[in-house]
């Protein structure tokens, strides 16, 4: 199919009209929005949205990790093991060695 | 603030009335791009429902920044694509070839034939053409040469780049002139049918 008749095809395609839509289409459309399930007009989204959703969960979650920690240190430092304070001491102090070395 | 941001504001304040107005305001558009796609008028209906309903739950989104004529229309033009991806997937065409007539299929098997086509017969041989193509050339070569949208509006339409468009709309072409030499290669048959026109009888 050479160019020429390519163009007369799309340009003849151009012209076709489409026929109208019912005329009660609009209110199908809205009657469908009504009875869709758990949908509604959403609201602009924003950070506090997820935040709302899950700020309770994330409380508890970082409580249980802090309790989990600090009973951990508590068992370490009973059975002898060098507790997390002496570790940070023990930071500390080579730092300051190292720093006044230099 | 036009008529439409006037309306949508509305509508985001509770006034889920008015949407009604909005669609009717836009179905023709909506209709229009959808056909192109879609020959039947029945799936076009169900595809336009989908497209408003869309429009509905992003309504959020809508930021004004583009009139919301395009905004709906690149919504209908996704509708439209993802609707070829499942048609390509779930069913299979046999072209009705012998449908579309004497006249039209003689204007195919004569590359002389310097008659013009009638709007409705080239649609549908257009359209049994690009049915062979993948659905985003499909797109391409519709926006291109049908509605008349330069690269930058498919690009943004189909969220891609505008080199790609480019590309895809070259090779979209030639695919499209194999398809056309296919059909118009095809025997001619042997009575003449009625056409496939979906349009409701006046």
């Amino acid at each position: 199919m050479n160019e020429n008749k390519l163009q007369q095809l799309f340009t003849a395609a151009r012209r076709e009209t489409t026929p109208p839509p019912a005329g009660d289409f609009a209110d199908a459309v809205l009657r469908a929005i009504r009875l869709a399930p758990a949908e509604r007009l959403p609201d602009a989204f924003s950070l506090f949205d997820p935040l709302n959703r899950w700020g309770l969960r994330l409380a508890f979650a970082s409580v249980a990790v802090i309790v989990l920690c600090a009973s951990a240190d508590l068992v370490m430092g009973a059975a002898g093991q060098p507790e997390t304070d002496d570790a940070a001491a023990q930071v500390s102090t080579q730092y300051l060695m190292s720093v006044e070395d230099m | 603030m036009t008529e439409d941001e006037e309306l949508v504001r509305r509508i985001r304040a509770g006034a889920t009335d008015d949407y009604a107005e909005l669609v009717r305001r836009h179905q023709s558009r909506v209709f229009a791009i959808l056909h192109r796609y879609e020959r039947d008028w029945q799936r076009v209906e169900d595809l336009a429902q989908e497209t408003f309903f869309k429009a509905w739950r992003a309504l959020a989104q809508f930021d004004g920044r583009a009139p919301f004529e395009h905004w709906v229309s690149r919504i209908a033009v996704r509708t439209a694509l993802d609707h070829l991806r499942k048609e390509t997937k779930h069913r299979k065409h046999d072209v009705a070839l012998d449908d579309l007539g004497e006249d039209v299929l003689d204007w195919l098997h004569n590359d002389a034939d310097r008659n013009e086509l009638e709007a409705h017969s080239a649609s549908e041989v257009l359209h049994l053409a690009l049915r062979q193509l993948p659905p985003l050339d499909r797109a391409v070569i519709i926006q291109q040469e049908l509605e008349g949208r330069n690269f930058r509006e498919i690009a943004a339409t189909l969220g891609t780049s505008v080199i790609a468009v480019r590309v895809r709309a070259v090779r979209a072409r030639a695919k499209l002139r194999r398809a056309l030499e296919n059909l118009g290669a095809g025997p001619k048959p042997a009575s003449r049918r009625r056409g496939t026109d979906p349009r409701p009888e006046i």
